[in-house]
């Protein structure tokens, strides 16, 4: 075969790069179309991100767990130690945000070298800066579908049984408008959301399910400059992910599924996030503009964080 | 919030995580983060801000791990009854599945230093290079390591009833 000569010979490196989503997007071109070719290096590809998938399965279970008193006490001393700017009392010991913490484990595990890459970001290009922020992104929105969707308890904040009230509360924790698209015409229906933190800032992640129960989320965040983008593509380990900007908002939308089955489902993300919210009352004359007060501080029984971690001890 | 407060918290779940993964047992997991966390602090001189924390974290973790397997191996093997009873009594719950028990086998009979790359990039996902300063190696040796850990798993799944890590969904 020499259909992939033209990008150059993928070697083995490149197919675990690949798989392990450290692999830069020209060279991600190359192996995509080497694996359209080999179905035995396809078969091997599929089988690490399968093994990988079980070896979260396996030992996630940890970030639920407390940490042991002693660890604790380590933690914060070290983070008095090496945060010489940061001598705030210890929010952090309070278990919502500890909470947090974890989901952005999940999230900053992947994101991987970013965060030590501050310097490269600032000199790069506004475009490109966009374009990292929005990988970033992307990887968030990963990690998070990957982290709630690991165990039923931990899969939404708060219900769709009531849209309005689902909408209202996380378009208030994002302080813009957000809602969550209808996708009944591709099979998959609205069981709630969550906010989440973000490197942009506060998030926000909508669930769904089909009627198999396979599960896909669409994770909102608000970039500081929302030029508009196309569908980008990511696949880490098992989750794929199309991501894009529109409006003031960036998406992503997740799920265990081929690129071809993701991509159905992202259009008709996109075609109603375009449409705008199903709004009764006001007229949708003004996108931009947040919904007036109509909702109250926050819906009756809902934890700020997670309602699951109520069930917990604290 | 600060950042920084928010990713150490993070880093030290990420360690906790692959400590569990690494020693199979709670308690010794917690442990070893424990003797990490220990020298941290007293090297927190050492940190450079800006620079890479989840790695400097990690490469303290796994330098005392190193430490932990050469003094052992050195003492003469003593067995605390305690810490075999927890052992025996404590199969993790998810282990039910068999494929979970299967990859778990699978991982469990790597060589520690195919395990180590294996877990430490995809579980933690960690950088090639990370992994490679980490554990003081060449990135080519880390790749190797990576593949032949992947196909080894790879073939204890497929000959152990073959299609269960076929996903059917």
């Amino acid at each position: 075969m020499n259909a992939h000569q033209g990008l150059g010979r993928v070697t083995e490196d490149e197919l675990h790069a690949y798989v392990d989503g450290q692999l830069d997007g020209n060279r991600r071109l190359a192996v995509e179309r080497w694996l359209a070719e080999d179905p035995e290096a396809a078969r091997r590809a599929e089988d690490y991100r399968a093994q990988a998938m079980l070896l979260h399965e396996m030992f996630d279970t940890v970030l639920r767990e407390p940490p042991s008193d002693r660890v604790q006490e380590l933690s914060d001393r070290l983070k008095g130690r090496v945060a010489f700017n940061d001598n705030r009392p210890a929010w952090h010991a309070r278990p919502l945000v500890r909470f947090a913490a974890a989901v952005m484990l999940v999230v900053a595990g992947a994101a991987g070298g970013w965060m030590g890459r501050g310097a490269d970001q600032q000199a790069a290009a506004p475009v490109a800066q966009q374009r990292q922020t929005l990988a970033t992104f992307a990887q968030e929105a990963t990690q998070a579908h990957r982290f709630y969707t690991s165990d039923e308890r931990f899969q939404v904040e708060l219900g769709a049984d009531n849209q309005d009230e689902l909408n209202g509360w996380l378009s208030k924790r994002m302080g813009r408008d957000v809602f969550g698209p209808d996708l009944g015409r591709v099979g998959y229906r609205l069981i709630g959301g969550r906010s989440l933190p973000t490197d942009l800032g506060a998030g926000a992640q909508y669930m769904y399910a089909n009627d198999g129960n396979k599960r896909i989320t669409l994770f909102v965040g608000a970039p500081q400059s929302g030029n508009q983008s196309n569908f980008s593509f990511t696949q880490n380990g098992d989750v794929a992910t199309f991501y894009w900007v529109e409006g003031p908002l960036a998406y992503a939308l997740a799920g265990r599924l081929s690129k071809e089955e993701l991509l159905e489902i992202a259009k008709a993300v996109y075609q109603d996030v375009k449409a705008g919210p199903p709004r009764r009352e006001a007229p949708p004359e003004q996108p931009q503009q947040q919904q007036p007060q109509q909702q109250q501080e926050q819906p009756a029984g809902v934890q700020p964080i997670s309602d699951t971690h109520k069930a917990k001890e604290s | 919030m600060s950042k920084f407060g928010v990713d150490l918290e993070v880093h030290i779940a990420s360690l906790r995580r692959y400590a569990r993964a690494l020693m199979r047992n709670s308690a010794d997991a917690e442990d070893l983060v424990q003797e990490a966390l220990t020298r941290a602090v007293a090297r927190a001189d050492s940190f450079q801000a800006g620079t890479n924390l989840r790695a400097w974290l990690f490469t303290i973790l796994h330098n005392v791990h190193v430490n932990q397997v050469r003094s052992k191996a050195a003492r003469p093997q003593e067995v605390d009854v305690d810490d075999v009873e927890s052992k025996l009594v404590s199969p993790p719950r998810q282990e039910e599945r068999v494929e979970l028990r299967e990859m778990m086998r699978a991982v469990d009979e790597l060589p520690e230093e195919q395990r180590k790359v294996l877990l430490l990039v995809a579980l933690e996902g960690l950088k090639y290079d990370e992994v490679a300063d980490m554990l003081g190696v060449p990135i080519g040796t880390v790749m190797s390591r990576l593949s032949r850990a992947r196909e080894a798993v790879r073939a204890k799944l497929a000959n152990e009833g073959g299609v269960t890590l076929r996903r059917v969904k």
